[in-house]
Parts: C-alpha cells; structure tokens; sequence
C-alpha cells in the first residue's frame, strides 16, 4: 500500500514537471541582463526597473544614440557633445548650453549620475521621468532641434540601428517608447558612488581622511550638509539660494513650473559629487571657480523674498574653512566614475 | 483513506492544470461598440484653413489645426451599473479621416444607458514615463519643458492678433490639481442600446468647435497663446468640455 502511494505521487509529479515543460517551451530566450551594482549606502533608486529591465543590449543602444551627433537636427551634436565623461557629464568651461547652429540656452548643462535617485529633472523640475528627460534637449531648438518622427524614420533606415533595436528588443521596429527605454538603460548605468568619500565612509582598510579633509567634513556637515544631504549630496529640493537675478536671462525658476510665485528663483539643489570636475557652477554657470562660490556663500547672498531661510544671513567661511572645504569637496571625485570604460564615447561610423 | 483523498485532488488539480495550460477555446469576435465622430463649427461642418469663421466676441478667425484625445470610455448600463471598458487611448485629429473612427472592444454585453469618457489623458499617464501608441510623443501632443500631455488643442489665425504671424495657438493641459483640465464628459442615449452577438451599436458623435469660445467668452485679443497648465487653460477646458453631441445611434 505504502509502495502504491508512492508511485503514484511521484507518478503525478512527472506529469507536473511534464506539462510544465511543455508550457515553458514558447517562452522566447530575452536578450542578456544588465547587472548594476547598486552602492549599499546608497537608498533605493527611484526609478521602476520593472518597466525597462537592464539588458546588455539595451544598454548598449542607449549608449551608442549618446555618443551618435546624428541624432541632431544637422548631425552636428550628441548628447554626449554636451555632457563629457570628464566633466562628470555637464559641458567643461562652457556657462550655459549651446546646440546646433550656434544656438544659447538659458542654463547651463546638467552633470549626469545617479540619476535613478532623483524624482524630477531639469534645473526646475519641470521634466517629471526619467525615461522622458531626453526628450527635451533632443526636440529643443536650442540644442539638438530633431523632429522626433524623422528621427526614428531615419534610424528605421539604417541597417545598424535596426539591428541594435533588434537585439535590444526582439524586433526592429524603431518606436519612440523603446529609443527612450533604451536611454534610460545607459543613463542609469551611471551610477557614482566609488569616490574616496565613499570608501572612508564603508571603511575600506587603509582609506581615511587627511588631518584637512577631515575638518573640511566637519565644516561641510555643519555649514552645506543640510541641502547637499548624504549620500547623494543632494535633497533634491528647490531652494532659492540668493543668487542675484540677472534680467538678461531673466531667469524665474521653478515658479516656471508651477505657477507659484512661492517657486519664484528656485532651482534644484545640485549634487556636490564629482563637483571639482563639473565648473562652472550654479543653474547660470556664473561660476568658473569653486571658490567664487564659496566666496558667494560667505558675502554675495542677495535676499529675495524666497531666498531660503538657511542662506538669507549668508555662510560665513573663513580663509581656512574654504580650504578645508576644497580638502573635502575633492574626496567626492569618483575616478573609477570618470573613467569608467563603459560609459566612454563609442564611435559612431 | 489519504491516498484516495490525494488522488482525488491531484485529479481535479490535474485537470484544471491541463485546461488552463492548454490554449483559449476559440470564439466569435468580442462584443465592441462603434463611435465615429464628425467635426462642426456650429451648424456646418468644420473645413480647416479655408473658411472663414466669427467667434462670440466677433472676432474673424481661421482654424488650421484641430485634435485632442479621448480615454477612459464607461458605459452606464440601464440598471445603474457602471462598466469600465479596457485601458484605451485615442488622439483625434480632424486632419487624419482614420482617427475619427473608434471601435470599443471588448464591451460586455448588456443594455446600456449612457456613456463617458476623458477628453485628455489621466493623471497616472502623465506620470508614468514614455508610452506608446496614441500616446507616444512624436505626436507633438506633449510637452517637453514642463511635462504633461496636451489634452485638446487648436491652432489657426485671426486678424485682431499682433503678432507677425496672426496665429492663435490654444493647447490645453494640465494633470496637477491645481491646474488640472481633466474633463469627463457623459452623454446619455436617446434610447438604452443594446450589445450582444448581434452587428455592434454604431454612435455618431459631433464636436463642435464653436463651443471653444462659449460660454466663458474667448477673445483672441486677451488670449492667442496657451502653451502651459493654468488660468487660460482651465478657462478653454471649461468651455470645451461642452463640444460633444450625439448626433445618431445605429443598432
């Protein structure tokens, strides 16, 4: 009897697996996944992956439209022409962007990274996903001023692109939805976490801060820590932080955005990561040198009535603090970041 | 005793294991509904760029460019239940002929009363990143600076406008509270329909262009461009949220 039960359980298991197999056959083998090592210090990314799993191939297409200046109105930029690898992906020396045919914009180019975590983009938040932030410097006429239906027509044509789209999403049809899922996948492989910040902060044997860094870490904790939060350096709030207001931009913010003149010259808090890499500084570039910010900070604060309350007496910072500062702020490059050779520029043939 | 109650349930589980692992038996179409709409300005219908039309204040004016979107279709049925049809989108542009036709399906069947829908696109997809189809962005239906989708618009000329070009461009959005322009409109049947195996329901709808400017009076010398959420917006949604009719039923 107990024999008999036996066989038939392990009888009726067989079927099971049988006719389990039989279901899987149809199941189509997706392209190779992307593993992105997440920091651990790090919270979790605010982007939804389950909308766009990280593949190999994905990423890849993502990277290769970055870098390709065919993606312009004139084939003349990239978004890659724009945001440098070393500059941390904002526009070394450059204030304020510029586009195709020698076309200004108002602001100046946004450095890229860790952008999983943030919740909007843009200076004033105006752009509320992730997989849709490329869509205004690709349609904007002051930057690559492509009209989007032409755009996919033209990779539609082009036997590597229809190619790399295939690879990436099973088939090669060219659509919007997938150009933009397959930006997002390379975006979001630009993670920066590996700096030297980082790893006194995990306590890597052999890693501490110099004597000056140290006190560099004290005056940032007490003086810049409250906006530029750890560990993204950012709370990825609005604040106005008493920039003077140049009429010749004329430039109003996030009161752009949402029609509050509470918003009035807000701006995101940026991320002080890789900062020594990414002048010039504030939403205007006005900056060139770290220190005329700090110098802002201390004597250049001009109070409106949005300024935020932590700023309207200014940050005073003595002569050794600033250096103690400069000491710290260069313990958040991220070489390994910088350099990574799976974000460098691809050529494009 | 166990092993007769274990076969029992491995044999009904067997069962139902291989009727849902094998394929859907195959059946007629799905009920569905057919909408088709036709484009007015008041009375006549609407000719894009060449006729001449006078809005409430007056005012001569051209139109070169009319489309919005339609989503989120229910139908009420004649016992008070509402039945929420599958996620659908659909942008409307009275350039396109093959826009102007809209087949709802599957619709349970059922006699039904009235109908509703968004003129726009909910507030959930305007949030949730890039899609595709109706909604895909290459339609210029959304905005990049300040994202959202523009959920009705309309674009042409009138000679009381200053600029060098005369043009008046109204794209209506906004998802935000504050601002929202989303607007349900609900259109009751003359008679309940009815849908079932037999040829679906065809409804004739009309949108009537006119109804932009009534009865909040629009006056392109106030207002000639909106091209982001707030006060204008809110004003024209208002207004348009008037401009469907139904003109006739076909069962």
């Amino acid at each position: 009897m107990k024999h008999k039960a036996a066989y038939i359980i392990g009888a009726f298991c067989l079927l099971l697996l049988l006719v389990h197999a039989g279901t899987k056959k149809h199941v189509p083998k997706g392209p190779e996944p992307f593993f992105l090592q997440l920091p651990a210090h790090f919270p979790r990314p605010v982007y939804d992956f389950t909308r766009n799993p990280l593949t190999k191939p994905g990423v890849a297409l993502g990277r290769f439209m970055f870098y390709d200046f065919r993606l312009s109105q004139d084939s003349t930029v990239s978004c890659g022409f724009c945001h440098q690898q070393f500059a941390a992906f904002g526009h070394f020396d450059h204030a304020l962007a510029h586009g195709v045919a020698g076309q200004q914009g108002t602001r100046s180019v946004p450095v890229l990274f860790n952008m999983i975590w943030q919740k909007a983009f843009m200076w004033d938040g105006g752009v509320n996903h992730l997989e849709l932030q490329p869509l205004t410097p690709l349609t904007d006429h002051n930057e690559m001023a492509v009209d989007l239906k032409e755009l996919l027509q033209k990779m539609q044509a082009d036997p590597k692109y229809r190619a790399m789209y295939k690879a990436a999403f099973g088939s090669t049809e060219i659509t919007s939805e997938r150009m933009f899922k397959a930006f997002t996948q390379f975006i979001a492989t630009m993670v920066s976490a590996g700096s030297k910040y980082d790893s006194v902060m995990q306590k890597v044997p052999g890693v501490v801060f110099t004597a000056e860094e140290s006190a560099g870490y004290q005056v940032f904790q007490e003086k810049c820590a409250a906006c530029h939060k750890e560990p993204l350096f950012t709370d990825l709030t609005y604040r106005s932080n008493g920039l003077p207001y140049l009429p010749a931009l004329n430039d109003v913010g996030r009161m752009k955005i949402t029609g509050s003149t509470d918003d009035n010259l807000r701006f995101k808090v940026p991320s002080l990561r890789n900062i020594l890499k990414s002048s010039p500084y504030m939403h205007d570039g006005r900056f060139f040198d770290i220190y005329q910010v700090f110098d802002f900070y201390d004597h250049g604060v001009q109070v409106t009535p949005t300024t935020d309350p932590l700023v309207k007496s200014g940050i005073k910072l003595s002569a050794q603090e600033k250096r103690q500062l400069y000491f710290f702020l260069n313990t958040l490059t991220d070489y390994s970041f910088l350099n990574n050779a799976g974000l460098s520029e691809v050529r494009i043939e | 005793m166990i092993l007769r109650i274990f076969s029992f349930c491995a044999g009904g589980f067997l069962v139902l294991t291989l009727l849902l692992a094998g394929k859907p038996l195959v059946s007629g179409p799905a009920p569905s509904l057919q909408l088709s709409l036709t484009h007015l300005m008041g009375q006549q219908p609407l000719v894009r760029k060449t006729v001449t039309y006078t809005n409430a204040s007056g005012e001569e004016f051209t139109i070169s460019r009319f489309r919005y979107f339609l989503s989120n279709f229910s139908l009420e049925s004649v016992d008070g239940h509402v039945v929420t049809l599958p996620p659908a989108y659909y942008l409307v542009d009275d350039a396109i002929d093959s826009t102007k036709n809209i087949r709802l399906t599957p619709v349970p069947a059922g006699k039904y009363k009235s109908i509703r829908f968004l003129v726009g696109v909910d507030s959930i997809h305007n949030v949730s990143g890039v899609q595709s189809g109706a909604l895909a962005v290459e339609s210029g239906m959304f905005w990049t600076w300040n994202s959202g989708y523009i959920m009705a618009q309309i674009e042409g000329h009138s000679p009381v406008i200053n600029t060098p070009l005369q043009e008046f461009i109204f794209h209506c959005g906004g998802y935000k509270e504050k601002d929202q322009v989303l607007k349900y409109v609900t259109l009751p049947f003359s008679q309940p329909i009815t849908i079932g195996e037999k040829q679906p329901p065809h409804i004739q709808l009309s949108a009537d262009v006119e109804k932009w400017f009534l009865p909040d009076t629009v006056s392109f010398k106030k207002i000639a461009v909106i091209m982001a959420p707030g006060v204008k917006a809110r004003q024209v949604a208002g207004n348009y949220q008037h401009m469907f009719n139904i003109t006739g039923i076909t069962e």
